[in-house]
């Protein structure tokens, strides 16, 4: 029963621990801490051994904290370093700290964490090899004893000040393999006993922290250890120099010794010479050279230079050194060198440097002669600016900044070949500022000057801004259209506008018309009395015109005036456009002598229609005109206004006056014609006024000299040379081509006068001419009876009348005033 | 150099101690010497080819200096007053700058020129020493 029982039991617990053991699982085991190591400088990796995994699947974490903190880190990094490990870069490492590390293994059971591993990273990081090994053997009493010298490696991180390095050393010949170790501890420096001579040694050395690890060996550097029985190395001649050219030393450098005491002789030869002489002078000059004093110094001679080293084995030679001693001559520095500031009286003080040649050099017998050079620089500039003086001992320096400190320094060297001293000990200046009570006060004078200035102008600029700034920036003028009175239009009477056109009523009424055939009827003799009667119109309209001269002094819509009649007067001068057909028509019929009309006012449905004055030339004409009232030069409204202002001034122009019933017809036609222009028939008159004088003396003139030819024809009409298709379409009247001057308008066979308008071409052109009645031209007769003729079919176009414009150049000399100057348009009618 | 036999003084003392006529004296025989090799050495390097224009221009600027500068030292010693037998000298030493020049046209152009240095800072030097004996206010 029992074995049963226990068989049963085992049985089960058999069973059990299979089934265990099957599916044994359990909470992990504890993982151990194997090694932490630093394998790359400022990182270091640990590895880890787990425990037993419980069957299941286990994660690993490691843990770690910093020193005492209590902050607890998780790895950063498990896969670097391979299965089980964990890397800390450069940025988890940090040198002067102790990490403590645990790893936990976790799985579904549980967990179990290893026990703590303290790191201190200091430790495990393999330290930089010593540096700057160097060696050196000494030899004293034929023993050789090699001196070792390095140093530790460069820490960059400081951890080490409280770790101490340990050295090692080891060295070994040159040909053997084996390495003999010897340890140091802790100082940089070894000497190395026992060493054959003659052999060639290499040596290393390396180093280790007290808790760390050894680092590399250091670079092997290798020392021959001299031989007791070799001659010594060559020594070399480094240079030979002569402060005054007067004697010279000459330096060399030995070369190794060998082993023994070595002598150096220095050996030369002058040049030309055989003999070999030593040096005179070792001592004076210092250790390893040779002083030649002024009996052994030559000139002009090559020396032959050459050192000697001598020992117990052998001598050894260096190589010759040819010296000129011409040619090798630096001189002291310049000494005693001196400031003085001077201050001229109303000049700005200057700096006088002064300083003497070295003592040594013999500059007064001329035998050395130097050269000098100086460099100042401001006390904190970095450049300096150098200035060479030549051959003086002193300088003046001008161009100072005051205030500021310099330094100063000299050398020299001699004129000829050599080569420059070292410079002289720095010298400190110190520039007064220079403050002048002068200045200041010049400055301040002038600025309250510019301020009450500026407080003037700009109290003017309030008071008086508009002015200013009307005087500044002038207004720009609005167009003035001739004829139009601005403001009356901006008044927006337009009424009086029209009138002040000489457009009665828009649109025209048959007053106009009336009136403008009223004056047509006017001719001649016969209408003499029309004309006074019409004369005396005038003055009622010239009346008007004086009463209506206080208007605006623009835009009266006048013959003359190119601008605006047309519009004004485009529909109220249809008559007018008929006018010339019917005037010349009368004119025709009258034969009064006179001579047609060259003015018409014509009034173009375009825009540019201005009033024109056919024109002869102007005041000439006129005067012509004047005393003779069958000749009629109608040069242009200008003319006829002169007339016009004639009748009206009675006083003024007498001359005028008497002519001026034979020209009322004229006058009235080219009133009518103009009727718009009253008011600018006003405006001539004003301008006849000044040049009352002018066309009066012409009138006189023509009076006196042509008397002949005022019986004749005097009309001098001007060839329309052509027609101006600009803006003011002018028909610009050739100047007659037998007279030689404008004044002179001398009616001569040769000269056609037209006088009568033949027709109207294309909307611009008048086409005249000559008066048929004129008994000195036969030669046109025909011709102005066919034009005559067709005129007289009335060959009007389009109901088109022209004026042809005064020139524009007429209105603007008569200054703007828009009055045209007769005698301005003299000069346009050529 | 072929200038070499000529007796100068080779130091700062033995130059001092001439006499002043004596100082001139050479000055104008050292000048004398080396008047007749220049102008040859002229003639020599202008076929070279390596040489620049401007190495030839200043070579013979050279040549005009020397010139120049015996006929001021002649000058000079004229407006002295040196009683220098210069007359025999100079034959003597015409005599003796013909032959010298001879041996002159034998050397090489390194070691001319190297001569010349040589010479030219020794008439340079005498010059000096010569001119703080006769005006000894100016700079000296």
């Amino acid at each position: 029963m029992m074995q049963k029982f226990i068989s049963s039991v085992q049985i089960i617990l058999l069973l059990s621990w299979t089934t265990v053991c099957l599916f044994g699982q359990s909470f992990p085991g504890k993982p151990k801490i194997v090694r932490c190591r630093s394998l790359e400088k400022d990182t270091f990796s640990c590895w880890w051994k787990p425990g037993s995994d419980g069957r299941l699947p286990t994660n690993y974490t490691l843990f770690y904290s910093k020193d005492s903190e209590e902050k607890i880190y998780e790895c950063p990094d498990y896969r670097t370093s391979g299965p089980n490990s964990c890397y800390f870069d450069k940025k988890h490492t940090n040198h002067r700290t102790t990490y403590n590390i645990t790893v936990m293994a976790t799985n579904e059971f549980g967990s179990n964490s290893s026990d703590p591993q303290y790191v201190d990273v200091t430790c495990i990081v393999q330290p930089d090899s010593p540096v700057d090994l160097s060696l050196e053997t000494k030899t004293s009493a034929g023993v050789t004893d090699l001196w070792a010298k390095w140093s530790p490696p460069p820490s960059a991180h400081n951890s080490s000040s409280w770790h101490v390095y340990h050295y090692e050393l080891r060295f070994k010949p040159e040909e053997e393999e084996k390495w003999e170790t010897v340890s140091v501890g802790v100082q940089t420096q070894y000497k190395v006993v026992k060493l054959n001579a003659g052999l060639k040694y290499g040596v290393q050395v390396r180093c280790m922290l007290d808790c760390g690890e050894w680092s590399e060996w250091s670079p092997e550097r290798q020392i021959q250890i001299p031989n007791g029985q070799s001659p010594p190395e060559k020594p070399t001649i480094i240079k030979c120099r002569s402060p005054e050219k007067e004697t010279f030393t000459c330096w060399w450098k030995p070369g190794l010794d060998g082993g023994h005491p070595t002598n150096y002789t220095l050996l030369y030869s002058k040049e030309g010479e055989e003999q070999i002489y030593e040096c005179p002078d070792y001592r004076t000059a210092g250790p390893n050279s040779c002083y030649f004093d002024k009996k052994h110094t030559s000139f002009w001679t090559i020396y032959n230079i050459t050192v000697k080293a001598t020992n117990e084995m052998g001598s050894n030679s260096s190589d010759p050194h040819y010296v000129d001693v011409t040619y090798i001559v630096q001189p002291d520095p310049p000494v005693n060198v001196t400031l003085e500031l001077k201050k001229p009286i109303n000049r700005k003080p200057y700096l006088v440097l002064t300083w003497f040649p070295p003592p040594l050099a013999d500059v007064r017998s001329g035998w050395l002669t130097l050269e000098y050079e100086l460099r100042l620089k401001p006390e904190e500039g970095e450049e300096w600016e150098t200035i060479f003086v030549g051959q003086q001992t002193q300088y003046k320096m001008f161009s100072l900044n005051p205030g500021k400190k310099y330094i100063v320094q000299i050398h020299c060297k001699p004129d000829h070949h050599g080569s420059w001293s070292e410079w002289s000990s720095e010298k400190y200046i110190q520039i007064p500022s220079d403050y002048r009570v002068k200045d200041m006060i010049v400055w301040i004078i002038v600025g309250v000057l510019s301020s009450l200035i500026c407080l003037i102008m700009s109290w003017t600029m309030v008071l008086k801004g508009y002015r200013m700034i009307a005087f500044i920036l002038p207004p720009v003028p609005g167009p003035k259209i001739k004829g139009i009175d601005t403001h009356l239009l901006e008044a927006g009477k337009s009424e009086e506008l029209l009138s002040a056109l000489g457009c009665h009523g828009f649109p025209p009424t048959s007053d106009c018309e009336e009136l403008l055939i009223e004056y047509l009827e006017v001719e001649d003799s016969e209408d003499q009395q029309l004309r006074q009667s019409h004369n005396n119109g005038h003055p009622g309209k010239n009346a008007k015109m004086t009463s209506k001269e206080t208007d605006s002094d623009s835009g009266r819509g006048s013959c003359d005036s190119p601008s605006l009649l047309s519009e004004k007067c485009r529909e109220s001068c249809t008559l007018p456009s008929k006018l010339p057909s019917q005037d010349v028509r009368e004119i025709h019929e009258n034969n009064a002598g006179k001579k047609g009309w060259e003015t018409q006012c014509v009034a173009s449905s375009e825009d540019k229609a201005l009033p024109f004055n056919i024109a002869g030339t102007k005041s000439s004409t006129w005067p012509a005109a004047n005393t003779h009232p069958s000749t009629f030069a109608y040069h242009s409204t200008v003319d006829a206004q002169k007339i016009t202002l004639s009748t009206t001034n009675v006083n003024a122009a007498p001359v005028l006056v008497g002519n001026e019933e034979k020209h009322q017809s004229r006058y009235s036609t080219s009133e009518t014609l103009c009727e718009e222009n009253l008011e600018k028939q006003r405006e001539m008159e004003n301008m006849h006024s000044k040049n009352d004088q002018s066309t009066i003396q012409v009138n006189q003139n023509k009076l006196n000299e042509k008397s002949s030819f005022l019986n004749a024809k005097i009309m001098d009409y001007v060839e329309v040379h052509k027609v101006r298709q600009d803006e003011n379409s002018a028909v610009l009247l050739k100047h007659k081509e037998n007279n030689g001057k404008i004044e002179k308008y001398t009616i001569s066979g040769n000269s056609k006068e037209y006088t009568k308008v033949s027709t109207v071409v294309d909307h611009n052109i008048l086409v005249l001419m000559p008066d048929p009645r004129v008994q000195h031209t036969p030669v046109y007769q025909e011709p102005a009876k066919e034009m005559s003729q067709t005129l007289q079919q009335g060959q009007v176009e389009k109901n088109m009348s022209y004026c042809l414009p005064v020139p524009s150049e007429c209105q603007r000399e008569a200054g703007g005033s828009e009055y045209m100057d007769p005698s301005s348009f003299m000069p346009s009618f050529k | 150099c072929h200038t070499s036999r000529m007796p100068t003084p080779k130091g700062k003392e033995l130059a001092q101690n001439l006499p002043r006529e004596e100082l001139t004296h050479l000055i104008l025989k050292l000048l004398q010497a080396w008047k007749e090799p220049l102008s040859h050495f002229n003639q020599h390097i202008e076929h070279h080819q390596e040489l620049s224009d401007d190495s030839l221009s200043k070579a013979k600027q050279i040549s005009n200096m020397v010139h120049e500068l015996k006929t001021g030292v002649e000058k000079v010693t004229e407006k002295a007053r040196f009683s220098i037998n210069s007359l025999n000298g100079m034959a003597s030493s015409e005599a003796a700058g013909l032959s010298i020049s001879n041996e002159a046209n034998l050397m090489s152009d390194s070691d001319f020129i190297h001569c010349f240095r040589r010479d030219s800072n020794k008439v340079q030097s005498y010059l000096k020493i010569l001119k703080c004996k006769i005006m000894p206010e100016n700079s000296c």
